[in-house]
């Protein structure tokens, strides 16, 4: 019996141990990000903000170019999101329903962009985009964006309309459902957890890309992530304009992210991307 | 009728891919021999070259380096945390819910707290101040310990929530049966739950090393000025419209990369003779 409550001491330790190191892994960073943007001057070595001001948030609100990254952001990222779902859902609804010659390759193929690195695509078809000049538009951002994030959404839809057992449709049609029926009642409501987990992962997909953004729009067209980027590699770097920029790519992430993990659930996530 | 059917479902999907991956690939490739548009007649230097100047040779180990070391690492973070996951206790939900947050902060942001924190002057210098210490360079040191703690702070939910998928999938009884037939729990570790979750685990490491193998923030950010990764170095090839660099630098990245898978099933063969069940699946 001791044994046993030792053993249960020692679990419970161990849990609030990992819980603390991922606040402190959490908090910490978000925290000094937070302070840094309100901080009216911080200079080492002290641990707090000399001052506090509201100015560096007043400023982002008054700068232009600040603005319309925020609105590219948000526009790239709700266009691919779209996009990427409708392009995704037939694939993925034959990939996981149909049986056909080559069927395999087809797969490899789909997972083919998961194992070459991001970059080496970009810059490939970055040079197409300048011979067809969509390089530095909207346009070839989004294009670009929803060759990156389409695998990935291809392969959590295709493994959730895999999970749909084939006998309930059957028993459906049998018992006089017409195939709009089998569509609503059916496959409509099976498919929401995998239809969520792949909308949520474009969409953050989008919405953090950098690379391929920067390759293919900067220096004409800007998200946050690009404009974030000249922030912190230019040589007069501001680190509470740094983070008044850093917090705002943080707030819609987060947001979706909160709403989402209510009804998300891990295993549709792990099941799309835990086969290769 | 049910081919052509077949076809048109299939077609946005793989259409788009072969046009936006296919396409540039094969053209990025046919480019580093010397051929197609940018090319002028078939040439192996461009290839050779990467292996002969420092520059490049250097890079390629830089790209290698940032993708093995914080991958690695990542794994054993990972493994003991989506472990710890399939038990219950006090603080599980919270847990199992704040974890997952890094995976929507973009990799710049991350890089710019390790900025914030680690860098000279920096929140994490300061505190050590306190008691006298110096936190030395972290930040563009060359052993770029700056990058590799910006990509590991991404990774490890990235790799966790895979794997705990991988681990949760196992029936508890398989675990159970071995427990009850007299297996340590370390044992029932080894011989039952680490097999069984391997392919996750496969996945999990071949993602996030290929992720890694490809990061141009992070190093550009907080590593070193010398030597550059191929990615950084790609990226200023582009700019100044070098296309035999960009093409022979790329093959080189993928092929780094298709050796590395290699390896890594080879040796995940040898300990656990699960390699071919995991590639197959």
């Amino acid at each position: 019996m001791k044994q046993v409550g030792s053993s249960r001491s020692r679990g419970l330790l161990l849990s609030l141990a990992a819980l603390v190191c991922v606040l402190l892994m959490l908090g910490l960073p978000f925290g000094i990000i937070a302070l840094w943007s309100v901080s009216d001057g911080w200079f080492p070595p002290s641990l707090l903000p000399d001052g506090f001001t509201a100015r560096h948030w007043l400023m982002f609100l008054n700068d232009p170019s600040l603005r319309s990254a925020v609105v590219n952001s948000l526009v790239i990222t709700f266009v691919v999101t779209l996009a990427t779902m409708i392009i995704a859902m037939p694939t993925a609804w034959a990939l996981a329903r149909y049986s056909f010659p080559l069927k395999k390759v087809v797969e490899v193929f789909v997972l083919a962009p998961l194992i070459v690195p991001g970059i080496v695509v970009a810059v490939g078809l970055g040079r197409v985009f300048l011979k067809l000049d969509l390089a530095y538009t909207m346009l070839g951002v989004i294009i670009i964006q929803v060759a990156g994030v389409l695998p990935m959404t291809i392969r959590i839809l295709a493994s959730g309309f895999e999970a749909i057992p084939s006998d309930l449709i059957a028993a459906a049609r049998t018992l006089g459902a017409n195939r709009i029926a089998v569509v609503r009642h059916i496959l409509v409501p099976l498919s929401i957890p995998a239809m969520l987990a792949a909308g949520l992962l474009s969409f953050i997909g989008s919405f953090e890309e950098f690379e391929r953004t920067f390759i293919v729009g900067a220096p004409i067209v800007h998200t946050l992530t690009t404009r974030l980027y000249i922030n912190l590699s230019g040589a007069g770097l501001v680190v509470p304009v740094a983070s008044v920029v850093c917090l705002i790519l943080l707030l819609p992430v987060f947001l979706v992210f909160m709403l989402t993990s209510r009804i998300m659930r891990d295993d549709v996530m792990a099941a799309g991307m835990g086969k290769l | 009728m049910r081919a052509v059917h077949l076809l048109l479902l299939l077609l946005p999907g793989i259409g788009v891919l072969l046009a936006t991956f296919g396409l540039p690939l094969f053209w990025a490739v046919l480019g580093a021999f010397g051929l197609g548009a940018d090319g002028a007649g078939f040439t192996l230097t461009p290839l050779t070259d990467i292996f002969a100047e420092p520059k490049y040779r250097k890079g390629l180990m830089m790209s290698l380096y940032y993708a093995i070391a914080p991958t690695t690492l990542t794994l054993f973070v990972a493994i003991p945390l989506a472990l710890m996951l399939q038990k219950s206790f006090i603080g599980r939900k919270l847990l199992n819910g704040l974890y997952k947050l890094p995976l929507a902060v973009p990799a710049i942001v991350a890089a710019f707290m390790v900025l914030t924190l680690f860098e000279q002057g920096g929140f994490i210098d300061r505190l050590l101040m306190l008691g006298g210490w110096n936190i030395g360079k972290i930040v563009r040191d060359p052993l770029g310990i700056g990058v590799i703690l910006a990509t590991l702070w991404k990774d490890v939910p990235f790799m966790t929530l895979i794997i705990a998928g991988a681990f949760g999938a196992i029936p508890s009884d398989t675990v159970h049966a071995a427990r009850s037939l007299g297996a340590t729990r370390l044992r029932a570790f080894w011989a039952v739950q680490l097999p069984l979750a391997m392919p996750g685990i496969t996945a999990a490491t071949l993602l996030c090393f290929v992720k890694s193998l490809g990061n141009f923030a992070a190093p550009s950010l907080l590593g070193p000025a010398y030597p550059l990764p191929l990615s950084i170095l790609m990226y200023d090839s582009y700019r100044d419209g070098d296309w035999m660099a960009i093409y022979a630098m790329g093959t080189v990245l993928i092929l780094a990369a298709f050796v590395v898978l290699a390896a890594y099933y080879m040796l995940t063969a040898a300990a656990f003779g699960t390699g071919k069940a995991a590639s197959s699946r």
